[in-house]
């Protein structure tokens, strides 16, 4: 994912970068196994209608609550839907929505960020003391309010947690564009005449976007749990939809009985959001020389 | 920067922080479709008696006029009454913070105690096994759904093997501590009530844990980071090579310094806090404001919701205020770098 | 290491606490009873409260003029020893007996009646809707009382045995604050004759009572009744399997079906008047068109969801007047799983490609099974469902300004007449949030309803209410779907509790015990 962002970058340095990057990630056994869940996932993602034994929606109210077997791997849930099924088109929605999410928020959170800093004056100041106000609010609370707001769908529920990650990038790229603001290159180009867009464009943007991807494919891990935490409660996606987190919230009501109800579900939380952590983990560590390097 | 112009300025941004959760706060409440009178007057009330619970309530007046009168019971520290306990919201959160305190304190000591020893450990042994097995221990830290790592702990712990509570501040039957301070184990020391701060302490145990492991990689991390940092230092290369034992070195001059970064790291935690005992709180039926403000956002109590918000949210401005100051002390450069 | 060296001592303390607490803990004291709620109560304030949590310390801690006779749904004396009735219905005089004493030893007399009725009225919250037509209440002597009613209204001697007739000490006056009449007072504490008080109540965590002296009745068998509130259906299960707590409230189907098979529990499943049934929107294409409403009716698989969902502790409904309640039609019609019915229908109706929506809550855990059910039936018959769900507050809302398509409801009555159904569901005085909810209207309907309000006749009344019954079956305005049975479970040593269907979550703690 981060990967392709990276190579698909037409400047030279970044492509020199790539290998070794690929040099690295071979070297650390845990790097390379957050690789193979973050591939796995995204091919679930893909692959979810071929993989999975039944229609996901398919209820059947006299198979209820049945333990797992060679017919339903994972079992069946209170209207007797394979849970298997259900756990596979759940990454759709638990994943999906975390890609959606984190790359809505990084776009915005740049963008603004990259501006901000290359504007400055009130305009700068004013923004980040909006992003102050936003981040002084408790994420999980904004994110409740405003998906009780618009009404709890997938697609609030995102909406509200891009929204609540959007300063966190302000201030990384803004932070980027001040520190590339004042090198020479850049403070050259202003000095012929560069107009805030082009070097916003050529100059700025480029070379602030590698820690943006670090920080991004970080987020991945905390933006899956923070999606499945809102449908947890009930704020994010809506039946027949399989979506983990409201998988394990339904099924909290049967885990003495019926173990795999929540069990798999929450299994696949974990190991996605681990997958993006530890890639993302071992991406910083390859790119930040004072957290990875030595 | 000085002291004086931080605190100023972080105090303006206080001002601006509450402002601004009170007006989005207020604007969804009368965004939301839902009539608080029929949460209180009943399914079934007739047209008058809604009529007349919502002139009581004072959601007949315009909404300009009703956040005035909001804006004025804010600054005379009134909150509002909770349409579901039907109590004032502030005396609601004095009753129910201690418990989420109590169990937040805990976790971050738990992880402070695991998670220091441990990311000490892998700056030491950095890229061996130690540092290994401790990296994914933090990174599952990090990506473990709180919501069901407690649900898989109290099937393991309080049904498959019976050794620790499931849920609950104290074993029924033993009386709560008289209050003074809200925090059980506080309150059952100062009342000499040795059953009653044992089964307290018995029954923090599993929350307190669940909660701690969220944070435990983060701590581990930060401490392996800036131990890497020390170990390189000057100092701590003399006095190894003055003859000073490898862990007397470690304990008396790398951790102390490598320590300071990581005060930054209790208002990272503070918020972390929060966001895990909404959680947390409701597996564990813990009653603090984590089931609160679920309990209010499921029947959206709004007066609930919004005192909360704005009271979580100056917590998190205070404590951060709090945290830069204590490390602009600890650390003069950075009262330089500004 | 240091940390490291410490250790082991850490690992023996952690052991001998888990030695000291664990297993399943104290067995639960004779005379202590330990229940477990689901939530904390709102409030136990008689003039407020409107929820049967509310209901579980309201009716333990007050006397009302009458009470449910047992299991039964007729009333019979409690604090009033006779009464009667002026020819004209107007007026009704009630006698008192002698010997009930209020938890501070003051005695029950008119003047306390009289407060309990004016306060309700003055409050105007929920309860209030209890008494319509009282237009007031007249101490003729301290053991006499007599209610002027605006007009007749045939369920009043039942109202009277609701939570809202409960008579409270005229000295929780001097708790009021602001001139809130102690609404913040009683709220927390109680001030009535019943065989128990509220001693304590610790928001969230437990609310304990403790008997009171002056009781007029038998003393009861508990020196305390202690109410845990554990929101997790698990942990109160669990409490109830260690003998924590000796009942639990709110038990959902699979749970009990899973318990049955726990030593020492028993289950309490009785047929409640508890509907679970679907408001269709009159008002709004397509369900203005009766066929189509019809067709919707057909699609529910009733067995399924009476087998499947509620584990066969549910009755599918007949009529608008739940099986139990007089007024109910046993030989009414009903619906069955039709799809090729249903089919025929829409296209009698001549609507395809219909896309509607459910819109629902969690309020009631079968409403979702309920809505996936028919999401899936009506799939078959090429009718798109959108499920929406939406906090109960914003649903209510939404069905009260008639913006839905399908809505979920579930209804029981607050006394024993068939008016709770016939003369709120139907009635087109009653659109929106007071209860006709379907927005419906049938001038035949509203003539046979209005009659049978005004007739004192109950035979007459039964015949007016099953014609009418007949009638809406046939236009289909809500799909009945099912009576469900309320559910709860306690320890077998749990002695002489007795079901009342109008006293659902009150339990009859006065006369229970426990054995061992």
């Amino acid at each position: 994912m981060a990967a392709d962002g990276i190579a698909t970058s037409p400047r030279p340095a970044s492509r020199l970068r790539m290998g070794r990057l690929w040099y690295r990630v071979k070297g650390s056994p845990l790097t390379l196994i957050g690789t193979a869940i973050a591939l796995l996932v995204l091919f679930v993602i893909m692959a979810a209608p071929l993989l999975a034994p039944y229609p996901p929606d398919k209820i059947s109210l006299s198979a209820r609550l049945a333990a797992p077997s060679l017919q339903h791997l994972f079992g069946t849930d209170e209207v007797g839907r394979d849970l298997f099924s259900r756990v596979l088109f759940g990454a759709r929605a638990s994943c999906g929505i975390a890609f959606a999410i984190v790359i809505i928020s990084t776009v915005i959170g740049s963008i603004i960020g990259c501006l901000s800093g290359v504007v400055g004056g009130i305009v700068d100041t004013a923004i980040m003391r909006l992003m102050d106000v936003f981040l002084a609010l408790p994420a999980l609370i904004l994110a409740m309010a405003l998906a009780a707001a618009l009404g709890p769908s997938l697609f609030n529920a995102m909406l509200a947690v891009a929204v609540v990650r959007v300063p966190a990038y302000v201030r990384l790229a803004r932070g980027q564009t001040l520190s590339l603001r004042n090198r020479t290159y850049v403070k050259a180009s202003r000095s012929f005449g560069a107009s805030p867009a082009y070097m916003l464009r050529w100059h700025i943007l480029p070379n602030a976007l590698s820690p943006i991807i670090v920080q991004a494919t970080l987020d991945l891990g905390g933006t899956i749990l923070t999606a499945a935490a809102l449908s947890f409660i009930g704020l994010g996606a809506q039946p027949p939809t399989s979506e983990w987190g409201s998988m394990v919230s339904s099924g909290r009501n049967y885990f003495l009985d019926q173990w795999w109800y929540v069990t798999f579900p929450g299994l696949a939380i974990l190991i996605s959001a681990m997958g993006f952590n530890l890639l993302g983990d071992g991406l910083r560590d390859m790119l930040d020389p004072r957290l990875g390097g030595r | 920067m000085s002291l004086i112009s931080t605190i100023l300025r972080r105090l303006v941004l206080l001002v601006f922080v509450v402002a601004g959760v009170a007006i989005i706060t207020f604007t969804i409440s009368h965004l939301i479709p839902g009539d608080p009178a029929q949460l209180i007057a009943g399914d079934k009330a007739s047209a008058q008696t809604l009529a007349h619970v919502r002139q009581e309530l004072g959601l007949d007046k315009p909404v300009t006029q009703q956040f005035v009168i909001y804006v004025k019971q804010l600054l005379s520290g009134d909150l509002g009454q909770s349409l579901r306990t039907r109590r004032p919201v502030a005396g609601d959160i004095a009753l129910f913070l201690p418990a989420t305190l109590e169990l937040g304190i805990a976790a971050l000591v738990m992880a402070i105690m695991i998670g220091v020893p441990l990311g000490v450990l892998s700056a030491i042994y950095k890229d061996g096994p130690v540092d290994q097995a401790a990296r994914v221990v933090s990174v599952a830290g990090i990506s473990m759904p709180v919501f069901w790592f407690g649900l898989a702990l109290i099937l393991l712990f309080y049904v498959k093997i019976p050794i620790l509570p499931g849920s609950g501040r104290i074993t029924l039957g033993i009386a709560a501590p008289p209050r003074i301070t809200g925090f059980f184990l506080v309150d059952s020391l100062v009342a000499g009530d040795l059953k009653a701060f044992w089964s307290s302490l018995y029954h923090l145990i599993l929350p307190a844990f669940v909660l701690a492991f969220a944070n435990l990689g983060i701590i581990t991390r930060q401490i392996r980071a800036s131990m890497l940092d020390v170990l390189q230092e000057d100092y701590v290369r003399t006095a190894r090579a003055n003859g000073l034992s490898r862990s007397a070195v470690i304990l008396r001059h790398a951790l102390p310094n490598a320590l300071i970064p990581s005060v930054t790291l209790l208002g990272l935690a503070f918020g972390d806090l929060l966001y895990g005992a909404v959680l947390t709180e409701t597996i564990f039926a813990w009653p603090g404001m984590g089931s609160y403000v679920v309990s209010s956002i499921q029947t959206l109590d709004f007066p609930a919701i919004m005192g909360f918000t704005i009271v979580a949210s100056l917590g998190y401005v205070l404590i951060n205020l709090a945290v830069d100051l204590t490390y602009m002390v600890l650390d003069p450069q950075i009262r330089e770098l500004g | 290491m240091m940390l490291l060296r410490r250790l082991p001592t850490f690992a023996a303390f952690a052991a001998l606490t888990a030695f000291t607490f664990a297993g399943p803990s104290w067995a639960t004291d004779k005379d202590v009873l330990v229940i477990d709620k689901a939530e904390d109560p709102p409030t136990a304030d008689p003039g407020v409260e409107v929820s049967n949590n509310g209901y579980t310390l309201i009716f333990p801690a007050y006397e009302r003029l009458v009470k449910y006779d047992g299991a039964k749904t007729e009333v019979i004396p409690e604090l009033a020893e006779s009464w009667t009735t002026a020819p004209d219905n107007l007026s009704w005089t009630f006698k008192l007996a002698s010997g009930h004493m209020f938890d501070d030893g003051s005695p029950v007399d008119a003047a306390a009646v009289k407060y309990s009725f004016d306060r309700v009225k003055k409050l105007a919250a929920g309860p209030g809707d209890m008494f319509p037509t009282v237009k007031d209440v007249v101490v003729v002597d301290p053991q006499t009382v007599k209610f002027e009613l605006s007009a007749p209204f045939a369920p009043f001697l039942s109202a009277l045995a609701t939570s809202a007739g409960s008579i409270i000490n005229p000295k929780a006056q001097e708790h009021a604050v602001n001139g809130d009449d102690a609404k913040a007072w009683l709220a927390e504490h109680s001030a009535g004759s019943g065989a128990f008080k509220i001693s304590a109540w610790e928001r969230n965590q437990q609310i304990t009572l403790d008997p009171n002296p002056h009781y007029a009745g038998k003393a009861p068998a508990f020196k305390q009744v202690i109410f845990k509130i554990v929101r997790e259906m698990s942990s109160r299960r669990l409490q109830l399997e260690n003998g924590d707590a000796d009942l639990i409230d709110q038990v959902p189907v699979d749970q009990a079906e899973a318990m049955k098979s726990s030593a020492g529990v028993v289950i309490e499943s009785n047929p409640s008047l508890y509907v679970v049934y679907l408001y269709l929107n009159n008002k709004k294409a397509p369900f203005d068109n009766p066929k189509v409403r019809q067709a919707i009716s057909y699609a529910a698989d009733y067995k399924g969801l009476v087998d499947g969902v509620m584990q066969g502790q549910a009755e599918q409904m007949r009529g608008a007047v739940p099986d139990g309640m007089w007024g109910h039609d046993p030989q009414g019609m009903q619906y069955s799983y039709d799809l090729e019915k249903a089919k025929q229908l829409l296209a009698d109706a001549g609507v395809s490609n219909l896309h509607i929506s459910f819109t629902y809550s969690q309020a009631d855990s079968a409403w979702e099974p309920v809505g996936l059910a028919l999401q899936a039936s009506l799939a078959e018959i090429g009718v798109t469902m959108d499920m929406k769900n939406v906090a109960d507050t914003t649903k209510r809302e939404l069905v009260a300004k008639g913006d839905y398509d399908i809505a979920t409801g579930a209804w029981t009555p607050d006394f024993a007449d068939p008016f709770m159904f016939m003369n709120i569901w139907f009635d087109p005085t009653k659109m929106g949030a007071p209860g006709n909810r379907a927005f419906y209207e049938n001038p035949k309907v509203t003539d046979l309803i209005t009659q049978a309000l005004a007739t004192v006749d109950q035979k007459k009344r039964e015949q007016l209410y099953i014609d009418a019954q007949k009638i809406t079956n046939e236009d289909a305005p809500y799909v009945l779907l099912f009576q469900k049975n309320d559910i709860f479970a306690m320890r077998s040593s749990v002695k002489g509790y007795v079901y009342n269907p109008m006293l659902i979550q009150v339990y009859n703690i006065a006369d229970m015990s426990k054995s061992e």
